[in-house]
């Protein structure tokens, strides 16, 4: 059969991924699909009933109106045979989003809307990207914090630790006492120091550590916004998660099934 | 109240649904061969990405499976329960391996196969124990579309269904029946290996730990004082050797393989051997049904089990031999055909010919019992085609020498002898009119032959 099928990969995907939408839509009207779904929606909406060669843009983001994130743009062609994609893109870090990236995007979904409510915590956040993203390289911090902060301080005093000439940084470093909680570290300071735990641990290059305090809750549009970010944005380049896609050995047919 | 058989096809309906709201957008891909649903989950497990997201995103369906049951399962089981027919539940593997065939062979005999629901099955149980998420997905596929390919038979409005799917799992046996159950299975396995070695083992705890302290399969093959007792396949070295291997690289798959020896694999598997067949003999005696297998280890076990079993059960799983391959090719249409002819009696009135329960009973690899029920088809077979040949000798009888001459006379206003002048016209008609209907029943039976069951078994037969 592997001969005569012409499997569409990403669209086999794609079409059970719909209905899954429709399932939850099914289950809750109220279901807000990612705003990249929402944009192939609206321009396949436009395209359908449009003539061959007029092309429609569909666009959608969430977030709050100071802080708009997931920003999509999906643009479909009329062709004779239906509609064609002619591009999928994120504004925000202005990039063509590519199949892998849309995939993990979708995983992403599915993960979260597992999680009841609009906001998860950091470890629900870590597990979820080390799910979707391979490699394992996301790190929830936790209550760790301390163990992260002692470590910057011996590294600092070694003259291992070069800090950025960054005022705002610097003004938060200064800002903090012993005895404060983590939780009232200003958020750069928390990145800066939470991080020193990788070298604590020797953890492998490109590993992200997610210093948000262990009671906290982050909204999941800013989850897909920092998988976005991960992915395709300024720090991909240094954390290069999408590298290497994994190709599974699963049993074939004439292997035993019992 | 009786349960009809609109509110089973509604339910069955409902199932089906169910399955086309998580796989119905990749049904397209399945071909006309009867592995493809085979090769469609070996395909899709492989996607790189894809099949993460593809599992992902059919992950509830245990909810939905699950829901589903507790709605139907006691109008389903009244159903079952209240028919007075020939029924018989599968067991052996999650499905059938092509169960579109096991289906045409089984459908010959029986009037309903009970089939233990593989989706429930997968997702609510073996979910657990599989390590691998693209194994898992490949053998989700896989029995999903086997099933669905008999979407059309499974909701066919016949008098009794020919196939019903049923959640049925050791699982949903109260707590108190099901530690009994495995306590009878322990026992049993401890009593067999016992007497295949040679040695006293007190417990299925006790047969294990003797077991796992064989550590290749060569040399617990040498252990076996009693290979007479053992399934024909573990007869030789080679394939006892070759079916270890085979179980061993599945338990890769599964949590089960808890311990690196080859007596503890070997155990195990006899350990679920026994624990199957009191699993399958219990919702037999609940559905009042026929155990039916489709290959030989789970059927060993249970023979050895049961002493033997009766002829329905015997004919039944006999059907699913080898030399019953050609049962295959007969189209899945052939069985409605049967079904609307009401021929099934008939049928089984043929295959039962010579086959007593005793003889059932004695014939353990059923050797005797499928190579009479070979016969009686052949028999059925010649009969048929000497009736056909008799009927068309006949069609031809008249077309060769009545219809052209009284045809041509009446078209042509020619009276041939002897009817001779004085013949009228409308007599000519009423002629030709009574040989023209003679030859449009024999016509009629013929064609009716070749379209029935018997006939397209016997097609099927003779490709």
């Amino acid at each position: 059969m592997s001969d005569k099928i012409d499997f569409d990969f990403f669209g086999d995907g794609l079409r059970i991924f719909l209905d899954y939408i429709h399932r939850q839509f099914k289950k809750n009207p109220k279901y807000m699909p990612h705003p990249l779904i929402r944009a192939f929606e609206c321009a396949i909406q436009g395209a359908e009933k449009a003539k061959v060669g007029q092309t429609f843009m569909g666009v959608s983001q969430n977030g709050t109106p100071k802080n708009v994130c997931n920003p999509f743009v999906v643009v479909m062609e009329k062709i004779e045979s239906g509609v064609g994609v002619k591009e999928i893109r994120n504004i925000k870090v202005d990039k063509t989003v590519p199949i892998d990236v849309m995939l993990i995007i979708f995983r992403l979904q599915i993960l979260l809307d597992r999680i009841e409510g609009d906001c998860i915590s950091p470890a629900q956040m870590v597990d979820a990207l080390n799910t979707v993203i391979p490699g394992n390289k996301f790190y929830a911090l936790g209550d760790r914090w301390k163990e992260a902060r002692d470590e910057f301080m011996r590294l600092l005093e070694a003259g291992k630790i070069r800090v950025p000439n960054n005022s705002k940084l610097i003004d938060g470093l200064t800002s903090i006492t012993y005895n404060m909680t983590w939780e009232e570290y200003p958020n750069n300071v928390r990145a800066f120091i939470g991080s020193s735990i990788a070298q604590k641990d020797n953890m492998p290059s490109g590993t992200v550590i997610i210093t948000s305090p262990t009671n906290s809750k982050i909204e999941k549009f800013k989850v897909f916004d920092s998988a976005t970010e991960f992915l395709l944005g300024e720090s991909s380049e240094f954390l290069n998660l999408r590298g290497k896609q994994e190709n599974n050995k699963t049993p074939d047919k004439n292997e035993p099934s019992q | 109240m009786a349960v009809s058989i609109k509110e089973i096809n509604n339910i069955l309906a409902e199932y089906f649904d169910i399955i086309d709201s998580y796989f119905g957008s990749i049904k397209h891909h399945l071909g006309q061969e009867e592995d493809s649903h085979i090769d469609l989950a070996v395909h899709m497990a492989r996607y790189p990405l894809v099949s993460d997201l593809i599992i992902d995103a059919i992950d509830d369906i245990d909810e939905q499976i699950s829901a589903f049951w507790q709605k139907n399962l006691k109008t389903v089981v009244e159903y079952v329960k209240q028919q007075d027919s020939l029924k018989c539940l599968y067991s052996g593997d999650i499905s059938p391996v092509i169960l579109e065939n096991f289906v045409k062979r089984s459908a010959f005999y029986i009037d309903t196969v009970i089939l233990a629901d593989p989706i429930y099955n997968l997702t609510l149980f073996q979910k657990q124990i599989i390590l691998d998420r693209k194994y898992y997905l490949q053998k989700l596929i896989r029995h999903v579309f086997n099933v669905w390919k008999l979407k059309d038979l499974a909701l066919l409005d016949s008098p009794q269904k020919v196939i019903i799917i049923l959640p049925i799992n050791l699982q949903l046996v109260n707590q108190e029946s099901r530690n009994s159950l495995i306590a009878t299975a322990d026992q049993n396995l401890a009593a067999y290996v016992g007497k295949i070695l040679d040695v006293k083992l007190d417990s299925g705890e006790a047969c294990l730990d003797y077991l796992e302290k064989e550590t290749t399969a060569d040399g617990l093959f040498k252990q076996f004082k009693h290979p007479e007792l053992l399934p024909r396949i573990f007869a030789s070295q080679e394939s006892f050797q070759k079916f270890l291997a085979d179980f061993s690289n599945t338990g890769k798959f599964a949590k089960f393989k808890e311990r690196e020896s080859v007596g503890w694999d070997f155990g195990i598997y006899l350990r679920s051997q026994f624990i199957r067949v009191q699993e399958h003999k219990h919702f037999c005696e609940k559905l009042i049904a026929e155990p039916i297998y489709d290959y030989d280890l789970p059927w060993f076990f249970f023979n050895y089990e049961m002493g033997g079993v009766d002829m329905d059960a015997a004919i039944a799983t006999a059907l699913q031999n080898e030399k019953f391959n050609w049962i295959s090719k007969v189209p899945l249409s052939a069985i409605a055909v049967m079904r609307a002819e009401n021929k099934l009696e008939y049928m089984r009135s043929v295959l039962r010919q010579g086959v007593t329960d005793l003889k059932a009973k004695k014939d353990k690899d059923l050797i005797v019992v499928g190579e009479q029920i070979e016969a009686n088809l052949k028999d059925a077979f010649a009969k048929q085609e000497s009736e056909i040949g008799v009927l068309q000798a006949q069609v031809n009888k008249i077309v060769r020498k009545d219809i052209p001459i009284t045809s041509a006379g009446f078209l042509a206003g020619f009276i041939p002898p002897p009817y001779g002048t004085v013949v009228s016209l409308l007599f000519a008609g009423r002629d030709i009119k009574k040989s023209l209907t003679e030859r449009s029943v024999l016509e009629t039976t013929i064609n009716q032959k070749n379209k029935n069951f018997i006939n397209l078994l016997l097609r099927s037969y003779e490709r």
